[in-house]
């Protein structure tokens, strides 16, 4: 953990965005019928009311209806449909 | 990304439909192994409907096998799948081929030539200096060197300013300012003569330099010397000068028009008939076969050209021609109508002629009356400077 927090402290010297350097999922949300995951690992189920995706530090679980994966490919997995509700469960001990 | 999907398009992909119980996992190896899934569907807990590149389509066979999944091909699409599909339709691809070359060689033609910008010289001249030059309806676009039809444009007419050629499309715009035509400037230092350019009735003649020829109320016809360019002296002898001077002169308008008192008029009743025919350079199609209904009619005609965009004139020309009924319906005047009414319209005719009004110091009206017609003549005289410079050629 040490080693890890030395490196983030050059990265905000150097302005390095967040998602290039480190393994964290980068989720973004525009409206409610869509959702952008960047940085994820694979997937671990996929229904058409459930997905559930696994990242570096954790699970996202995403409900809904009709979710489609528009486009996916080896670092990030688009997902459109009537998203309800989004959780997350971590692994990453603190 | 989306880029990569646009490619397929063209290269083509097949929708699939994965039968499974373990299709999580054969898409994380579809990832893993960088096959590009897309449009992806989940129906059932055991069905997966999604889109697939043509050349990776193979690779998805083997990740089949391994997850006990089946795969089947629900629809074919992209560029290479429609072509197939069309491919008994030769005749439809050789037209559209046809078409399209068409299109492209009828473009390297012009097929509309708009002149603008002319007043006073006729467009049909300058059509024909245009045909002289090589730039006619139909002729090829790149053989046109403009500037050199600019040039002997401007080398042949004097009275043509400047001349602009540009080709759009199939559109040549050929822009004309004329020339106001110069009188003939003769240097001060060349003898001249000054004559009269009007026949006309002296009034007053002053001479600053020159010996007059003509007196006052004498009558002088068109081209006869005012003012002579020399003078006589007693002991100097004739010697030749630049004449100056100025001579006011009564010039006389006239113009004569007959009338019939009895006449017939034709007014139009309102019907009306449109027929159209398609022109082809010379050659006529005619759409109709008939020729209107009516007894006596009026006809006018539109020509419309086509065009496909803006400025790409096709070479041909809708000709639409309305025919409008009319009746004809004898009218009488009495004399003083039908007087009046010449009188109102030789006035208009004469006005146009004269450059100033105002200086118009009588009126005259002939009349000739007859049993069935009536004759005027009106006569304007109007005050004007006369007179022009002519050199005398030795």
């Amino acid at each position: 953990m040490k080693n890890k927090r030395k490196e983030t402290r050059l990265e905000k010297l150097l302005e390095m965005p967040k998602e290039i350097v480190s393994n964290e999922p980068r989720i973004t949300i525009s409206g409610f019928n869509e959702m952008l995951i960047e940085n994820y690992k694979n997937i671990l189920e996929y229904e058409e009311f459930y997905i559930k995706l696994n990242t570096f530090i954790g699970v996202i679980n995403i409900n809904g209806y009709n979710l489609n994966l528009e486009k996916v490919s080896q670092d990030d997995i688009m997902v459109t449909g009537k998203i309800d509700s989004i959780d997350f469960e971590n692994i990453i001990e603190e | 990304m989306l880029f990569k999907i646009l490619i397929s398009y063209i290269i083509g992909y097949v929708q699939i439909s994965v039968e499974g119980y373990f299709i999580e996992r054969f898409m994380n190896i579809c990832i893993s192994k960088k096959i590009l899934l897309w449009n992806i569907k989940r129906e059932k807990s055991t069905y997966l409907y999604a889109n697939v590149g043509i050349k990776n389509f193979k690779k998805l066979k083997e990740i089949a096998r391994v997850t006990k999944c089946k795969i089947n091909i629900k629809e074919k699409k992209g560029l290479p799948f429609f072509l197939n599909k069309h491919k008994k339709r030769k005749i439809f691809l050789i037209l559209l081929i046809a078409f399209f070359i068409s299109l492209f060689a009828l473009s390297n033609f012009v097929w509309n030539i708009e002149i603008t910008g002319t007043e006073n010289i006729p467009k049909e001249e300058i059509e024909k200096l245009l045909e002289e030059n090589g730039l006619t309806i139909g002729s090829l676009k790149n053989k046109i060197d403009t500037s050199k039809i600019i040039n002997s444009i401007r080398l042949n007419r004097d009275d043509i300013a400047w001349v602009g050629i540009k080709i759009t499309g199939t559109n040549a715009d050929v822009k004309i300012v004329e020339a106001d035509l110069k009188p003939e400037i003769i240097d001060e230092n060349d003898y001249c003569n000054i004559v009269s350019n009007k026949e006309a009735m002296i009034v007053k003649i002053t001479a600053k330099n020159g010996t007059p020829v003509v007196k006052e109320n004498d009558i002088v016809k068109n081209g006869s010397i005012l003012i002579a360019g020399y003078i006589e002296g007693k002991y100097t002898g004739t010697r030749y000068v630049h004449s100056e001077g100025e001579i006011l002169a009564k010039v006389w308008y006239s113009k004569k028009d007959k009338m019939e008192l009895q006449q017939q008029e034709y007014n139009k009743t309102g019907n009306m008939e449109s027929k159209y025919s398609i022109r082809i350079k010379n050659f006529v199609i005619n759409l109709y076969k008939t020729l209107p209904n009516f007894q006596n009619y009026d006809t006018i005609v539109e020509e419309k050209k086509l065009k496909i965009f803006s400025n790409f004139y096709l070479p041909i020309e809708i000709v639409k021609n309305t025919y409008y009924e009319t009746q004809p319906q004898s009218v009488e005047y009495s004399k003083e109508e039908a007087q009046e009414k010449l009188i109102k319209q030789l006035e208009e005719e004469l006005e146009k002629e004269i450059e100033d009004p105002s200086k118009i110091i009588n009126k005259q009206v002939n009349k000739y009356e007859n049993e069935n017609n009536i004759e005027i003549e009106l006569i304007y005289e109007v005050l004007e400077k006369i007179g022009v410079d002519e050199k005398i050629v030795f």
